[in-house]
């Protein structure tokens, strides 16, 4: 078992990180800090250099500029592995193991001693509902059993610092949610989870900081939080008509420049975007002047996906809604 | 070695162990190495001892052939010989052959008695007892008719020819004295197992290392231990069970040569069981392992390399032919050091590091390698393995990872002077 570290402030911090191919910029000055105990959610399209991150942050390959402090006192190596727990984008085990030989090798590589590695493989086993399983070959198992497996060998060495790489490409619903209760269960225990995804929805039921990267830099960055406040201080409005002749009226007459910048719709009414310096009371006047009727008119806090569209641009929207019908 | 390296070579040690393959090929082989001694001996005592059809063309004019007659027991080989007409035609006897109512024919010329060739033609020619036997048959056939032109009588001639009784053994002027043929025997199929083990074992690490990284385990690896390590575990557990299967072999051999006569016996080979065999000791085995566990250690290294730089068993085909030739190399050298084992090739290429391994304990069991020699060659070859070993771990530490397209020559060479 590892020795318990003190409690870092952070437990990961990267500064002016950057790895290249060629002249093909990988991850450029990268900088972020995951505080301790909180759920992070690294996001951005495919290509954006998540993985290329996180596998600098694992020792799978070298930085070629800035450093990686991992909580508060190693750099990546074989000594902060002990402590970290890594799903890898690329899953994979040996077919030919036992169940339980494989979480007990894994724990074992990540510092647990003889039958304490034995030991939590049981306890993994029962927690995720394999005990039946431990005495087949991994071979032998579905698929979503040998994700569970996957997920077991990450925690078994119970990691201060669990780190997971698009969690949730190929997972049936069922463990998608036994994964949000691992990563639930994990922050309670005032772990640090990292994780990086594509998929909005999920980060935004979890995540309590993210960091949104594009074309390897960060975009934006913060608690997740602050950063709905400020999308929401930026002027988003819900408005809703009772009628499509008082919706259609509206758009012609009140919402356009210089007072509104753009209009769009959704399932339940108009998501309007305030031009810069735009204001709110005065939209609502003209459009009580206008004498149109009103259902519902709310000052909104930005979706992670409008903040993500907002931040990353219009050419990331276009890929991530390719990549989203795909999925 | 550290504790993540053993960990890693353990479990290759166990995954192998508890495979059926191992415990299948480990009885198979000594089972095949059974057949390899009794099949032979046990088809070529059937057949002789059924007997061999010759009919004999005689254009002596002196009935060479008639002497032939008494002594049809030659070297245990049982022949029946049957007189044709000295004018049948020779077309006549292939066609029996090939319709097998006969074996062969000898055809004795005019001018046997004066140095004229006898010729044989069978479907037996290849075997070296029809041959000697026939051949030693004709001898006496001709020597007798010689000698009854000479005047001899008949005690007199037997007397003339009695067998001479020869024995060669192999000696240096140390040591025991073993029958010649054994030694080469013994050495030559301990050359062919170290060959087979390194080469069997050595590519059992790079399968190893390219399954790694087909399922993608190499990722979770690469990010908990030192590539170093995860090289090093695998070859050493690799190693460990081919040291183990090497063990169980000498072992299940020592057995065998020993009741090698209740072998034989079982398949009602009689007195085949009599061929000396020098025995093996301590030392002997002890080198043997030693060289395996060193050139196999040098050769995994080289191929834990190459399984790195490729990303299939298909490219590993290609990219393995240098190692392939390295290894193959000596065995093609085998000759020469069997022939002249004290010689100065022999002595040179028992020092090369990719060669010692499978040459050098032949030249110990043939009693021709000083203690110095062995010394030299242990220590060169560990030389050449540490640099193997680093050479191979840069290669590994960077090709792991790159899956994809193979690497250039250029790449690789820029991977190890990085």
């Amino acid at each position: 078992m590892a020795v318990p570290l003190a409690t870092p402030k952070f437990s990961l911090r990267l500064s002016g990180v950057g790895k290249r191919y060629g002249d093909f910029v990988a991850v450029g000055d990268l900088s972020f800090e995951a505080p301790t105990g909180v759920v992070y959610g690294l996001l951005g399209p495919n290509g954006a250099g998540k993985t290329t991150t996180l596998r600098m942050i694992n020792n799978i390959i070298m930085p070629d500029s800035g450093s990686i402090e991992l909580l508060g006192k190693f750099g990546p190596g074989p000594a902060a592995a002990k402590h970290i727990g890594y799903l890898p984008e690329e899953r994979g085990l040996y077919p030919k193991m036992k169940v339980r030989e494989t979480l007990a090798f894994f724990g074992s590589l990540r510092g647990l001693r003889g039958k304490e590695a034995t030991r939590q493989a049981d306890v993994w086993l029962e927690r995720l509902k394999l005990g039946d399983w431990h005495g087949n070959n991994v071979q032998d198992l579905s698929k979503g059993m040998q994700q569970k497996v996957q997920f077991a060998a990450a925690l078994i060495h119970d990691p201060d610092l669990l780190i997971l790489d698009e969690p949730w490409s190929g997972l049936d619903p069922i463990n998608a949610e036994v994964l949000k209760d691992i990563v639930s269960a994990q922050k309670d225990a005032g772990k640090t989870i990292l994780f990086s995804t594509h998929l909005m929805e999920q980060a935004e039921h979890l995540c309590d900081h993210v960091c949104i990267m594009a074309k390897g830099r960060k975009a934006v960055e913060g608690p997740l939080d602050e950063l709905k406040r400020e999308a929401a201080a930026e002027g988003l409005i819900m408005l809703a008509f009772r009628t499509s002749e008082d919706e259609a009226q509206a758009r012609t007459e009140v919402l356009v420049q210089p007072l509104v910048e753009s209009i769009r719709g959704e399932r339940d009414g108009l998501l309007v975007q305030l031009a810069d310096g735009g204001d709110s009371d005065k939209l609502l006047a003209q459009l009580v002047a206008a004498n149109l009727g009103i259902r519902r008119f709310e000052r909104q806090q930005a979706t992670l996906h409008q903040i993500f569209v907002a931040r990353v641009g219009a050419m990331a929207d276009a890929e991530q809604e390719g990549r989203l019908a795909d999925d | 070695m550290t504790r993540q390296a053993f960990i890693i070579a353990r479990r290759e040690f166990l995954e192998r162990v508890r495979n059926k393959w191992f415990a299948i090929v480990t009885i198979l082989g000594p089972i095949g190495m059974i057949a390899a001694i009794v099949l032979p001996a046990y088809l070529s005592v059937r057949s002789v001892q059924e007997g061999f059809h010759v009919q004999v063309v005689d254009r002596s004019e002196r009935d060479v052939a008639g002497m032939m007659d008494i002594e049809l027991d030659a070297r245990g080989v049982a022949f029946k010989i049957e007189k044709v007409p000295p004018e049948t035609d020779l077309a006549v006897l292939e066609t029996r052959i090939r319709d097998e109512q006969i074996d062969g024919y000898l055809v004795f010329p005019k001018d046997v008695l004066t140095g004229g060739k006898v010729i044989y033609r069978g479907d037996n020619a290849t075997n070296m007892l029809v041959t000697k036997g026939l051949s030693s048959l004709v001898d006496f056939a001709i020597f007798r008719t010689r000698g009854k032109d000479m005047g001899l009588a008949e005690l007199q001639i037997a007397n003339l020819f009695q067998k001479v009784e020869f024995e060669s053994k192999q000696t240096t002027g140390q040591g025991e004295a073993t029958s010649g043929t054994a030694s080469f025997v013994v050495g030559y199929a301990v050359m062919f197992v170290l060959y087979i083990a390194i080469l069997l074992y050595g590519v059992a690490v790079l399968r190893s290392v390219i399954q790694e990284k087909n399922n993608r385990v190499v990722e979770i690896m690469v990010s908990s231990v030192r590539p170093i390590s995860l090289m090093l575990g695998k070859v050493i557990g690799v190693g460990c069970v081919g040291l183990l299967q090497l063990t169980l072999w000498g072992l299940m051999a020592a057995l065998i040569i020993t009741f090698r006569e209740e072998v034989l016996g079982l398949f009602g080979i009689p007195g085949a069981g009599a061929f000396e065999l020098p025995s093996l000791g301590a030392a002997d085995f002890a080198i043997i392992l030693i060289y395996f566990f060193l050139g196999y250690f040098f050769y995994a290294a080289l191929y834990a390399a190459i399984g790195a730089m490729v990303n299939s068993e298909q490219e590993a085909q290609q990219a393995q032919t240098p190692v392939m030739l390295m290894l193959i190399i000596p065995v093609l050298c085998v000759q020469i050091v069997a022939g002249d084992p004290r010689g100065g090739v022999a002595e040179v290429l028992t020092q090369i590091p990719f060669a010692s391994p499978v040459l050098m304990p032949m030249r110990f069991l043939l009693d021709a390698a000083s203690t110095a020699e062995i010394l030299a060659s242990i220590g060169i070859l560990l030389v050449s393995l540490f640099g193997a070993v680093l050479l191979a771990a840069k290669v590994y530490r960077v090709g792991i990872l790159s899956y994809g397209k193979k690497p250039s020559f250029r790449e690789v060479w820029s991977w190890i002077r990085s």
